[in-house]
Parts: structure tokens; C-alpha cells; sequence
């Protein structure tokens, strides 16, 4: 991408609009804004943007449903913004295609970080898919289903690998319980969410430098996972 | 008694009667015939009449038939011992007979006593599942128990774990029962059979004298579980019937406590909803200004703006400042009427400044819509309380400015009438929609089409209601034929012209 990357903010809150719309032309972003779904999917479809930053509570159409018509046609990275104590709208949005979400209020800093992050993501997914993958010190070989850390193995049972595959492969995004719970040990485990707690420990144990303070399998607590493919220091 | 002699006086004259017709007008002599007829009168009569009465006829007809038709005629001798059998064969007919009679009487009265009974217990059922809780409910019950029964005294004694026993009484007479008795009834009623099949009788039930009145206690049961006692006297009603009847009342008792249990737990549930409307509601609206006011802030801490975005910026916060004073405003408000403590004090005004006061307060959100205006002269005077009405109309105006659309002018007209002080809000929006006009005073009620696409908390109009109610005044909303809706409030005071040298 050579030309600045294109937002779509849709909220309908104008304040939220004249405050944020600034914030995003003062780093670069050129910036399209829809106060309404209607609004927001004729822009997607008219004039695609490269990212959309959406709030739930629209007044026509629900976000979570915006949501799964771009993803019907589109792969636009889409950072949901939602309230604190709505997990299962942001549940729902992120099982319906959104990637990431920011809850509200937010402070500038954590929307621009979310933005950044899916922006250059988009960079590297322009890469030709590859066997293997690298984040961080870790190398992940699908053919050969092994991890190696520099120039050692690490061991994985089938499950542990099963799981940082899945996360691997949908890197910085925010995987749901219920999404990995699906993937690894199929649908009739979607509500036996002890399954996951266990093997993440052990994942943790295992790939982190240290578990207690995670920097790969990062916890969106009562949401889900994300394996974060850079190190906030956080 | 006096009814008792007439009958007397009438069986003994019918056999008096059957005697002259047959020996001297009629001539009859053949004693089959004489016997029959007399044994018809003592039927009749042990049918009708009481059996001594039954009795003293038969001995009558008896004397008669010896006297007046057994050889030799006109004496008490009898002269064929065979008469003698025909004698007492006829008295001792007519004294089974009289007697079966009676019998096959008592149980008919019997059978009539408990279908009476067994009518006014079905009509108190009935009544019992038509009653509603409340207060009096089981003070209601014993009066229905009283006019069922025709009983010049119910009580119904409940054990209450807190305060000893709760008594509901109902007739003309009024007794004083000893708790201890209660007491000691209830306990031995708890720890016995329902019906000793054995003794057939109702064990538990009690008779107790007070004032020289038999007071009959029976225990409410539930299955086998005692739940209080029955207390009725001035009137004897039958152990089964009682027992039936002391069935019903724990019944109906049982489903009163239920009904309340329900009532209770339906108003925790509103309660509850009212909860999760305001944190919902809350939540919505201290986010989005906090998030607007933190962006907009952060902003203004960049290099990056110009002087007209950093004005703008600053607006934001402003404005999305004003609006959270507005809402907490709205919360100190409802708080304030959920606590009965808005305080009202009467004093002359200008209706005019009124509506200035409430265009002051929601100017923000009325921005540079047209509010026309038409107010009584300014030396028309009105005494209420200023502030409070104010408040109410601000929300009106907030309301009105927030449901139409951007541009469209809101009208509003006071006038000074016998009913006081009455304000109308127009405004040419969409209107209200009739599914909604029931409950748009509700607390967090929020229009249909209005959620979502309109913010707010819908707490405004709930907050208008509440502080006119404290002024005793009124709200209303209707949709005008032209399109718009219209909000009315009449708040009740005197009126007055300002003097001249005022």
C-alpha cells in the first residue's frame, strides 16, 4: 500500500465522530464516516476501505449484523467498539467476522494500537501463505506439526499444537472460546470451556517465556484468545 | 310448643272425625275398615308431627276403635278375645309405623341439612377462589365464612412465628380467645389424625366455653399439616361439615399466601427490570460522553491541531460535558421523587418566565431550533412553585427537541385558567405511536421506534410526571390531528392581575 490506508468510522454518536475523525487524519489515515449500517454498507461496497472501525449500537441495523454482511464479500479487518460489561455482543460480533474489538471508553492510544496492528497485518497477509510461520522467537511448522524456539524443539502434544495452530494462523485476532473450542475438539465441545483453560496452561507453560505474564496467548478475559504477534511490553 | 298442641288438637280431631262419620253416619262396623283408616291418620300425622304426638294419637285411635266399633260397643271391655289381637295389632302398627316414619324423616331432614351444607360450603369455595389479596384478605375470608354459615361468630387463628397469633374475626358477637387455649388446641390438633375411623369422630376439634358460649374450634388442615384454627359459635354445625369447612379456609389461606408470595416476587422482578433499564441506559450514556470527552482531550494534548480543531475539540468536551451534568441531573432528580423529598413552595410567577427558565435549562439541546412562544400578558400572575414546574417543562421542551426533527419549530402556549396554570409542548415531529402513549410516562420507558435511533435514558418524561405529581398537577400526552405530538401540564393555583403601582 503505498497510498494512505482508508478508515471507515461508523457511529452514530456524532460527538464520538468529530472527536475521533481528527485523531485519525492527524496520523495519516484518510477517513470515511457512516452514522448509520445502511450508510456504512454502501460505503463498504461503494468505495471499500481498508479497515472499519464499528460501533454496535447502531440505530438501523445491529453492528453484529453489519458485521456478517461486509464479511459475506469482504475481508476488511473490522475492530468492533462496544461497552464494557457486553461481552456477548462482542461475542457475537467477533463469531460474525469482526477481528478485534476496543472497548468503550477508550482512550486514543488503544483504538490507534488496535488500527496499527491490522493495518500492517494486512501488510504481511500479502505474503505467499508459507508452511511455516514465525512470531516472535517462535517458528511454527504446520507441514512437519512441530515449534521450534530458536534452535530447539519444543514439544507439543497433538492438542497443544492443534490449538497454537489455529491461533497462529488467525494471528492478533480474538478468537472466541466457542470458535477454538470448535476447532480443536469439535462442536459438541463448545460449551465445556474447562477443555481450553487446561491446555492453555499448559501451551503457556510450555511457550512463554513467562506464564504468569503471557506475551503470546494473550487472555481477553470472557471472550477469548489472541496470539499476539507483537510484544506491547504490557 | 303452641305448634305442637295445634297438631295434637288436629290429630286427635281427624280421629274424632273418622269415629262420628263411621258410627253414626255412615254405619260402618266392619273393623279391617275402621283399623285401616285410623292407622292412615297416625301415618299422616307420625309423617308431619313429632312422635309423641304420633304416639298419643295411636293410643287415641286405638281407645276410639275399642270404644266405639269392638263388641260390645260403647264399653272398653272386649267380648272375642280375637278383638284383643286385632287391638294390639293395630296399636303396635301404628307405633312402628309412626316410628319408621319419623325416622325416614329425620334422615330426609338430615340429607336436606347436609345438602344445605354442602351448598354453602361450594358457594364459600367459590367465593374463596374469587378473593384477592390484600390487607383485609383474611378478615374478608371469616366475614365470607360468617354469611355462608350464618354464623353469629368466625374466627380464623393463625400461628404467627413473630407475633404470637394472628386473629381475623368476623359476625356480631365478639369473643376474646385465650391464646393459651389456642395454643394447646393447635398443638394437640398438629400431633393427631384428621378422622379416627376407629371412634368416627373428627379428632382435634374442640369446644370451648367463653361467656357462656360454646365456641367450636376445629384445626385448618393441609393434607396432614395443621396450619391455624377455626373458631366458630352461636350456631351448631355439624363435626363433618366443620372439618369440610375448616379445609376450605386453609385452603383459601394457602392461596392467599401464595398470591402474595407472587405478588412479591412480581415486584422484585420489576424492580429488578427497573434495575437493568437504568444501569443499561447509565451505561449508554456515560460512555459515549466519557469517550468522546477522553478522545477529544487527548487531542487537544497533540501538536497536531490548528486553532479551529482545537476549538472544536474543545466544544466536544464542553457539550459532552453539559450532557452528563444533564443526566445526573435527571438521577439526582428521579432520586429525589423515588424519595417523596421534591419540596414545593407556592409563589407568585409570571407563567412566561416559567417557560423561559425550562428553554434555559435544555438550551443545549434545543440549539437553534425555533421555540415560538405565546404567554399570557406579563401582569397575569399564578401561584405555584416556579422551579418545580420549570423543571417539568424543561423536560417536555428536552423531549420534544429530541423526537423531531432537526429545524422543525416547537410551540408553546401557557394559559391562566379556574384549573390553574395549563402549558402545552407541540412539536411537528412524527408523533407518538398509539402502542406507545400507555406507558410513555413510564420510568425507562423508551418509544419503539425511538430506541436506538434517539439517545436517551427515558427517565425525562417519568421525571415531568414525578415532580408535578408533587405539586398535584398533571401530564398528558396526544398526537395532534395535523401531525406532532402535544404534551399538556395543568398544575392547580390561584390567579391574579399584578397591581399597577406594583
Amino acid at each position: 500500500m503505498t497510498s494512505p490506508a482508508r478508515i471507515l468510522l461508523v457511529d452514530d454518536e456524532p460527538s464520538i465522530q468529530r472527536a475521533v475523525i481528527p485523531l485519525l487524519k492527524s496520523r495519516g489515515y484518510e477517513v470515511d464516516s457512516a452514522g448509520t449500517g445502511a450508510d456504512a454498507l454502501r460505503i463498504v461496497f461503494s468505495h471499500p476501505p481498508d479497515l472499519i472501525v464499528l460501533d454496535l449500537g447502531l440505530p438501523d441495523i445491529e453492528g453484529t449484523e453489519v458485521c456478517r454482511r461486509v464479511r459475506e464479500q469482504s475481508t476488511v479487518p473490522i475492530i468492533v467498539l462496544s461497552a464494557r460489561g457486553s461481552e456477548a455482543d462482542k461475542v457475537a460480533a467477533l463469531d460474525l467476522g469482526a477481528d478485534d474489538y476496543v472497548t468503550k471508553p477508550f482512550g486514543p492510544e488503544e483504538l490507534l494500537a488496535r488500527i496499527r496492528v491490522w493495518l500492517r497485518r494486512l501488510l504481511s497477509d500479502e505474503r505467499v501463505e508459507t508452511g511455516r510461520i514465525t512470531i516472535g522467537d517462535l517458528t511454527i511448522d504446520y507441514d512437519r506439526r512441530r515449534l521450534v524456539r530458536g534452535n530447539d524443539e519444543i514439544r507439543l502434544t497433538p492438542k497443544e499444537f492443534e490449538l497454537l495452530a489455529f491461533l497462529s494462523r488467525n494471528p492478533d485476532r480474538v478468537l472466541t472460546h466457542r470458535a477454538i473450542l470448535k476447532e480443536v475438539w469439535g462442536p459438541n465441545a463448545v460449551d465445556q470451556p474447562e477443555h481450553l483453560w487446561v491446555l492453555v496452561a499448559q501451551l503457556r507453560k510450555k511457550i512463554e517465556p513467562d506464564p504468569s505474564r503471557p506475551r503470546y496467548l494473550i487472555s481477553e478475559p470472557w471472550v477469548g484468545y489472541r496470539l499476539a504477534t507483537e510484544h506491547d511490553g504490557s | 310448643m303452641y305448634l305442637d298442641l295445634l297438631q295434637l288438637g288436629g290429630a286427635l280431631a281427624a280421629v274424632a272425625a273418622v269415629t262420628a262419620t263411621y258410627s253414626a253416619v255412615l254405619h260402618v262396623s266392619n273393623a279391617t275398615t275402621v283399623a285401616l283408616s285410623f292407622l292412615l291418620i297416625v301415618l299422616v300425622v307420625s309423617a308431619v308431627s313429632r312422635l309423641w304426638i304420633a304416639v298419643v294419637t295411636s293410643v287415641a285411635a286405638m281407645l276410639c276403635f275399642n270404644f266405639f266399633f269392638l263388641p260390645p260397643v260403647g264399653t272398653f271391655t272386649i267380648a272375642d278375645p280375637q278383638n284383643w289381637i286385632a287391638l294390639f295389632a293395630f296399636l303396635a302398627v301404628a307405633l312402628v309405623a309412626s316410628n319408621l316414619s319419623l325416622l325416614a324423616r329425620t334422615r330426609a331432614d338430615e340429607a336436606m341439612a347436609r345438602r344445605d351444607e354442602v351448598a354453602r360450603l361450594f358457594d364459600l369455595s367459590r367465593d374463596v377462589l374469587l378473593m384477592t389479596d390484600g390487607q383485609e384478605a383474611l378478615s374478608l375470608l371469616a366475614r365470607l365464612i360468617a354469611r355462608r354459615f350464618d354464623l353469629p361468630y368466625v374466627a380464623i387463628c393463625l400461628p404467627r412465628e413473630s407475633s404470637g397469633w394472628e386473629v381475623a374475626t368476623a359476625g356480631q358477637l365478639s369473643l376474646e380467645l385465650d391464646r393459651a387455649q389456642l395454643e394447646m388446641t393447635f398443638a394437640a390438633a398438629s400431633r393427631t389424625l384428621e378422622f379416627d375411623a376407629q371412634r368416627r369422630s373428627y379428632v382435634g376439634h374442640r369446644t370451648l366455653d367463653i361467656g357462656g358460649q360454646a365456641v367450636a374450634l376445629v384445626p385448618l388442615r393441609l393434607g396432614s399439616k395443621t396450619v391455624g384454627l377455626l373458631a366458630s359459635a352461636g350456631r351448631t354445625v355439624d363435626p363433618g361439615t366443620l372439618d369440610a369447612l375448616g379445609g376450605v379456609a386453609a385452603i383459601a389461606i394457602e392461596r392467599l399466601e401464595f398470591l402474595q408470595e407472587r405478588k412479591a416476587a412480581e415486584l422484585a422482578r420489576q424492580s429488578e427490570e427497573l434495575k437493568s433499564a437504568l444501569l443499561a441506559s447509565l451505561g449508554h450514556d456515560l460512555r459515549t460522553p466519557l469517550t468522546a470527552i477522553r478522545v477529544a482531550a487527548t487531542n487537544l494534548q497533540g501538536s497536531w491541531p490548528d486553532e479551529r480543531a482545537r476549538s472544536e475539540q474543545t466544544d466536544i468536551i464542553l457539550a459532552e460535558v453539559e450532557r452528563l451534568a444533564r443526566l445526573f441531573q435527571n438521577i439526582l432528580e428521579m432520586a429525589r421523587i423515588d424519595a417523596g423529598a421534591v419540596s414545593t413552595e407556592r409563589q407568585w410567577t409570571q407563567p412566561s418566565q416559567i417557560i423561559e427558565a425550562a428553554r434555559a435549562q435544555v438550551e443545549h439541546t434545543i440549539g437553534a431550533r425555533p421555540v415560538e412562544i405565546a404567554a399570557p400578558p406579563p401582569d397575569v400572575l399564578v401561584r405555584l412553585d416556579p422551579q418545580v414546574t420549570a423543571a417539568a417543562v424543561a423536560h417536555l421542551l428536552e423531549n420534544a427537541a429530541q423526537y423531531s426533527p432537526v429545524g422543525t419549530p416547537i410551540d408553546v402556549t401557557a394559559t391562566i385558567g379556574d384549573e390553574g396554570l395549563r402549558i402545552t409542548v407541540r412539536d411537528h415531529g412524527p408523533g407518538i405511536a398509539a402502542s406507545d402513549l400507555p406507558r410513555l410516562f413510564d420510568r425507562f420507558f423508551r418509544g419503539v421506534a425511538a430506541k436506538g435511533r434517539v439517545s436517551g435514558t427515558g427517565m425525562g418524561l417519568a421525571i415531568a410526571r414525578g415532580l408535578l405529581a408533587a405539586e398535584n398537577g398533571q401530564v398528558w400526552a396526544e398526537n395532534c390531528a395535523d401531525g406532532g405530538a402535544r404534551f399538556t401540564i395543568v398544575v392547580p393555583g390561584e390567579q391574579k392581575k399584578m397591581e399597577e403601582s406594583a
